[in-house]
């Protein structure tokens, strides 16, 4: 036990110290890589959040001047901080704190071996898993996780919140589960999509009871509480900023899309080229779009709701309106929990390599569209193409892999053979 | 076997409507007889055939049996027919065709139709309904609830959903995909459906002794085509859909692949042809590549130049420097010449007084770089010609730099432009500012003014500029630093880091001096016969120049702001006299002048051959991309290679390839199953490579300047032992086997190729003579047995490391190694120029893999698979 938290301690130490040394001798990183519209989104960026803390500040709304879209509770926290321009260092370690502490909820919900054994499934190889120490350090080590780190969007605080949520599901306390769930989805409105695995993922793993509830009364009790701490959280909102239009200015601006900044995501291009007309009735597209894949998924990995919520957190970081490679290191951080289906995946090396790929080439051709001049906005949007196809082989090859270790539990006799779907 | 999903055949469609039974084929010809009948416009049959509720009465009660025979168009008819042929087609060869009729004509369109009439009077609507889809759902009715029967529930996931819900699915999206269709007439229909299904509606039925005895009495099967009998109908005629006889059965869902079936990529992947193709056609990329780029110079494979932007329109205008400005001329170059020996800040007054008599606003700034232990230090001065024309909102540069590229004292171009300030003054066409700067030094200079005019400089080294104009539109830099006449001008347009300037602006100047009858040289090509071989020599000596991406003159610096710039520099000896070169300058400031909008309609990525020759990017770039797809192909083969099992014994191995066919039907899991890949340790490697890059970069640019020659020498006498330490190192600890040297080498050629191909839309010629100088790395493999061939290949990689190459560049144009290393530290501090990451970051790190591959000695692997330490990573 105690060579463990020896490990732990490490561990935590060394990812603290890589992203202590990356601030601290690269001075000029943190604001660069907070420049990046990889890193930073309209609705994340640090810039903005900078932006709203000084208008905040100062008594004027933070929403006032249409730059601030970011949750109102964010505002007292930093600007409890000391100012980040002066004393950077209160900033940084914030970050890296969130960034430790997400990685413990990781260690959590990796250490409950929920992903190799639910309470209705089983799999055959679930021997092979990796430790949970592992688990956090390909998530602490990974490269987009350190980049967003530098780059201190808010999404880290999104992130920190599922996971921490994920992780108290998968320990049973639902109503801590939930609140941090609602604390998401009050950050980033798109959070809220999970709550149908997260509450199944609650009942399954609840504690035994004398006499157990139905599921349809636990899930409404979980839905009343979410409904009763998101209520909480954004009146408490609406009482620091006086007023109710902060809701227009945050997640108005998820629904509605007013802000075209580029991004790694699909949306920002196709509604650029939109003609107005039809503005309203794509953005209801690819809201369903996007939140059809909550109902579809979950019934069918029943049996598996953590991999549902993996998969959803993969969907939403190609889909959803704003994303940025944050979301990506979040996937990419529940991934490896599934490390026992990874042999029956079958596009691990193409996707890898188109992700690779896209990552190096997505800020050549930004360079050459912004700064060079010599390309245009179509060279950055069909990198980004490339990255949500390579983000999509990976979670549509996960899927794969699942249903296939699924399979060869109802199916013992089709192990090994090749099958195809029709 | 499961049942395949059934496949179209025309054949079998034919015959399916040959046997069609007699009462479809009515119905069928009655619809559309109505839908022809209702292309005249004299009787309005939808109105007369139409359901609508508040018409429906005792003489009216026709309707309740017409409406499913008139349609409201061709489409309408056309949809409803083929969804119901199927579905009647099934309930009469069930029933009989006497059965058929009676219900059809009587209680399965009246009922329906009643409900619907009352229903919609209760509400007190009023809409017309038309058409068969009526019937179509209660046929749909009646067919899911005789499904639900035998098969209750079909299972998404762990819920299960009961099978009659379907029809009810249909019509809702029915009613919301498909406009104008009635929603509450469709639930009428199946809501007889589900009643007849479940048997309660069975009495409307006629009795079947009464069937029997008219179909006996009238000799109906004997007279009547394509009747089916009330006998027949117990048996149905080709039993029915899958979904009423299907068992639950998964197997629908999966099908088996035996060896007929077996999917293509299993099969590529094991053809031996296949498996053996990649490393020739790595090599054939290479190859063509090279190839690719020889046959540019040809006629065929470039272009000649052309203006793109109208609005330019070199050499139309009269210029008209000439005469007493030659006397003006000659006093400034007098005044220079006596500055020749003052300092920086005696100059610069000098100068100042000299533009303020021109009439402009001068300004001075001074700055200081530090770099591999210098400090460069000086003052630059420029002026400012408000535009008489204009807004101050663009601007275009005329500079000189006090010395040139060389150190020499730039005397008559600085001249020139004192000149040029004071009869530009003059004239009052401009629409641009025109902004004359004098920089101390041609290296750091531009740069600092550049920087400060954009204001990224960093302020505390470099002085912000106290006047500024507008963005800057183009930039012409002059370097004449002798006093005699010249023969031809030598165009200078490398950026930093391989940027070029835009096409429009080098063709404005070669168009210019042609009409002058100066000549245009490039790349120090001083004669060019327009030969192929001098057109190759001009390409690759440009494509050195981009590919070291240092700067070129001092117009390089402004490259990276997007201000096309270039460098014109005098050559030879000639009758063409410095007014002639002002007068190129004037011509070329008034076609700048011309323009609308910024450079952009011209080509930014080209190779130029001569003068009036390039290629442009979509024709060069597929030879670096051919080169950097080498590493790719060799990546994935060997990726695909390392997930191939472990021959039992390698002497079987060739048995196996001859017996292939046979041995995948006998053992089927064998041959897709993929052997686990072992990740841990070759990403390490690789990894720790690249992070190992890092050091050389540091170090480089961070010595004075008298320790780079030592240091350089002992970096390269450790480099020339480290991958032969550094392999004994992984031998020694790891003991990598042969799957490991294998998937190594794949993620180093990977990210290489990777790199390369990202690098290739930067800098062109930098990715290409990288990937050409690392080409052999896609050949290198552990040759434990072979000593002979590994020195051989060992001494041949040496020799084309970056350091020997560096060593040879640097013999072979006789420079210092100290030099260039210095020169190389001041572009990473002042220029910022990468070149150096890409040397020691990408260059460098696969270098060493493929040193460390060669010198490998696999250790012997185990079959059981119970191989590798360190944590097993299996893909």
């Amino acid at each position: 036990m105690m060579s463990i938290d020896r490990r732990k301690a490490t561990l935590f130490g060394a990812a603290a110290a890589v992203r202590l040394l990356l601030f601290t001798s690269f001075p000029g990183l943190p604001d660069l890589l907070t420049a990046r519209v990889e890193i930073s989104t309209p609705v994340t960026s640090f810039k903005r959040l900078q932006e709203g803390l000084f208008l905040y500040n100062h008594n004027v709304s933070p929403y006032d001047g249409g730059v601030y879209h970011q949750a109102p509770l964010l505002l007292p926290l930093f600007s409890l901080l000391p100012s980040s321009a002066t004393y950077p260092a209160f900033t940084y370690l914030l970050y890296v704190l969130l960034d430790l502490l997400s990685a413990s909820a990781l260690m959590s919900i990796a250490e409950s071996g929920e992903a190799v054994s639910s309470k209705l499934f089983t799999s055959p190889r679930k021997d092979k898993r990796w430790s949970s120490f592992a688990i956090a350090a390909a998530f602490l080590f990974n490269p987009f996780t350190i980049a967003t780190c530098i780059g201190r969007p808010t999404s880290v605080f999104t992130t920190c919140a599922i996971l921490h949520a994920i992780a108290k599901a998968v320990n049973g306390n639902s109503f801590t589960a939930m609140f941090a769930l609602s604390f998401a989805a009050y950050l980033s409105m798109y959070p809220i999509l999970l709550f149908p695995p997260l509450a199944l993922l609650c009942y399954d793993r609840r504690k035994p009871l004398k006499n157990p509830e139905s599921m349809y009364s636990f899930v409404t009790g979980n839905a009343i509480a979410v409904g009763g701490s998101l209520y909480s959280l954004l009146h408490m909102s609406s009482l620091i900023t006086g007023s109710w239009e902060f809701l227009s200015s945050t997640y108005g601006v998820q629904l509605l899309l007013p802000d075209l900044t580029p991004n790694v995501g699909l949306w920002w291009y196709f509604f650029i080229e939109m003609f107005d007309s039809f503005r309203n009735f794509f953005l209801g597209v690819f809201w369903i779009h996007l939140s059809a894949y909550v109902a579809g998924l979950t019934i069918r990995l029943r049996r598996q709701p953590l991999f549902v919520l993996t998969l959803l957190l993969g969907i939403f970081a190609i889909f959803k309106p704003y994303p940025s490679i944050s979301d990506t290191s979040l996937f990419l951080a529940m991934l490896p929990l599934y490390r026992h289906v990874f042999p029956l995946m079958r596009y691990t090396f193409l996707a890898s390599s188109t992700v690779l790929y896209a990552t190096l080439l997505g800020p050549a051709f930004y360079y050459l569209w912004i700064y060079a001049g010599s390309g245009n906005a179509n060279f950055f949007y069909a990198i980004t193409l490339v990255w949500s196809l390579g983000l999509s082989l990976l979670t549509s090859d996960a899927l794969f892999a699942v249903l296939r270790d699924e399979l060869e539990v109802e199916r013992p006799d089709l192990k090994g053979k090749e099958i195809r779907q029709i | 076997m499961p049942p395949s999903l059934p496949q179209f055949s025309a054949a079998r469609a034919r015959s399916y409507i040959f046997r069609l039974p007699l009462f479809t084929r009515c119905i069928i010809f009655v619809i559309v007889l109505f839908w022809l009948v209702s292309l005249q416009s004299a009787w309005d049959v939808q109105q007369w055939g139409a359901l609508i509720p508040k018409e429906i009465g005792l003489a009216t009660m026709y309707r309740t049996n017409t409406f499913p025979l008139v349609h409201a168009g061709f489409f309408h008819a056309f949809m409803n027919i083929l969804a119901l042929t199927p579905l009647l087609e099934r309930f009469e060869a069930e029933y009989g065709t006497l059965t058929t009729l009676a219900l059809f004509l009587g209680p399965l369109s009246t009922i329906p139709a009643l409900l619907y009439t009352f229903a919609e009077r209760a509400i007190g609507l009023n809409t017309t309904v038309l058409g068969a889809s009526i019937w179509v759902f209660t046929l749909i009715a009646m067919e899911a609830v005789k499904t639900y029967r035998t098969n209750p529930n079909f299972v998404i996931g762990t819920t299960q959903i009961p099978t009659w819900i379907t029809p009810i699915v249909m019509v809702l999206f029915v009613s919301f995909l498909i406009p104008h269709t009635s929603f509450l007439g469709h639930c009428c229909g199946l809501a007889f459906g589900y009643g007849w299904g479940l048997g309660y509606l069975k009495f409307l039925a006629p009795p079947e002794w009464i069937l029997r005895w008219i179909e006996g009495k009238l000799n109906l099967l004997g007279r009547l085509p394509h009747y089916v009998s009330v006998d027949q109908k117990t048996y149905g005629r080709y039993g029915v859909l899958p979904t009423t006889n299907a068992p639950a059965n998964p197997d629908i869902a999966l099908r088996f692949t035996d060896q007929g079936q077996r999917p293509s990529t299993v099969l590529l992947r094991r053809n031996p042809f296949i498996l053996k193709l990649p490393p020739y056609l790595s090599f054939l990329c290479i190859v063509i590549g090279v190839a690719w780029l020889l046959v540019l110079p040809l006629d065929n494979y470039s272009r000649r130049t052309y203006i793109s932007e109208n609005a330019l329109l070199p050499g139309q205008v009269h210029t008209y420097f000439a005469g007493s400005d030659q006397n003006v001329f000659r006093g400034y170059k007098h005044e220079v010449d006596a500055l020749e020996e003052r300092s920086n800040i005696e100059v610069n007054d000098k100068l100042e007084e000299f533009f303020k008599a021109s009439g402009l606003k001068v300004a001075r700034q001074s700055y200081e770089y530090k770099s591999a232990g210098e400090t460069y230090t000086g003052e630059n001065i420029y002026a400012i010609l408000h535009a008489p024309r204009g807004d101050a909102t663009e601007a275009i540069v005329l500079v000189g730099a006090w010395r040139n590229m060389e150190g020499k004292l730039n005397r008559s171009g600085v001249a020139l432009i004192l000149t040029l300030a004071r009869y530009f003054k003059r004239w009052s066409l401009w629409s641009k500012d025109i902004i004359f700067l004098v920089t101390a030094d041609s290296k750091a200079g531009p740069q600092a003014w550049v920087d400060a005019y954009h204001d990224t400089h960093q302020s505390n080294k470099v002085e912000s500029l106290p006047l500024k104009s507008g963005a800057l539109q183009g930039a012409v830099v002059i370097d004449y630093p002798f006093d005699h006449r010249f023969q031809d001008i030598h165009i200078v347009y490398d950026g930093i880091n391989g940027q070029l300037p835009n096409l429009d602006l080098l063709n404005t100047v070669v168009s210019i001096s042609g009409h002058m009858g100066i000549g245009t040289s490039l790349q120090k090509m001083w004669q060019h016969s327009d030969s192929y071989r001098d057109r190759l020599q001009t390409m690759l000596r440009g494509m050195l120049n981009q590919g070291l991406g240092h700067a070129s003159g001092p117009h390089s610096s402004f490259i990276p702001y997007h201000v096309d710039a270039i460098t014109l520099q005098p050559f030879g000896e000639g009758w063409q006299d410095e007014m002639a070169m002002g007068r190129v300058i004037e011509s070329t400031f008034r076609s700048l002048n011309n323009l609308l909008e910024h450079l952009h309609q011209s080509f930014f990525f080209y190779l130029l051959m001569q003068a009036d020759r390039f290629v442009s990017i979509g024709t060069y770039l597929p030879s670096a991309m051919l080169v950097a797809v080498n590493f790719t192909i060799m990546a994935i083969f060997l990726w695909v290679k390392s997930g191939s099992p472990i021959d039992k014994s390698s002497k079987k191995g060739s048995l196996a390839v001859g017996k292939a066919g046979s041995l995948k039907a006998l053992v089927p899991e064998e041959v897709i199953s993929v052997r686990e890949r072992e990740l841990f340790l070759p990403l390490a490697v690789v990894a720790g490579s690249q992070f190992l890059g890092v050091l050389p970069l540091y170090i480089f640019n961070h010595t004075p300047q008298a320790m780079l020659s030592p240091i350089f020498t002992a970096f390269t006498s450790v480099n020339a032992f480290f991958p032969l330490i550094f392999s004994a190192l992984l031998t020694h600890y790891f003991a990598p086997t042969a799957h490991h040297y294998t998937l190594i080498k794949t993620f180093s050629l990977l990210l290489l190729g990777l790199f390369l191909s990202s690098l290739a839309t930067l800098n062109f010629s930098l990715a290409f003579l990288v990937g050409l100088l690392s080409a052999p790395l896609t050949y290198m493999q552990p040759l434990p047995n072979h000593p002979i061939i590994k020195g051989v290949l060992a001494l041949l990689l040496s020799a084309l490391s970056p350091t020997t190459v560096l060593v040879a560049g640097c013999w072979w144009w006789e420079l210092g190694i100290g030099a260039v290393l210095k020169e190389a530290a001041f572009g990473w501090d002042v220029w910022g120029m990468t070149t150096q990451v890409v040397v020691w970051c990408v260059w460098w790190p696969a270098w060493l893999v493929g040193m460390v591959l060669l010198f490998g000695n696999p250790r012997e692997e185990k079959v059981d698979g119970d191989v590798g330490k360190g944590k097993k990573i299996k893909t």
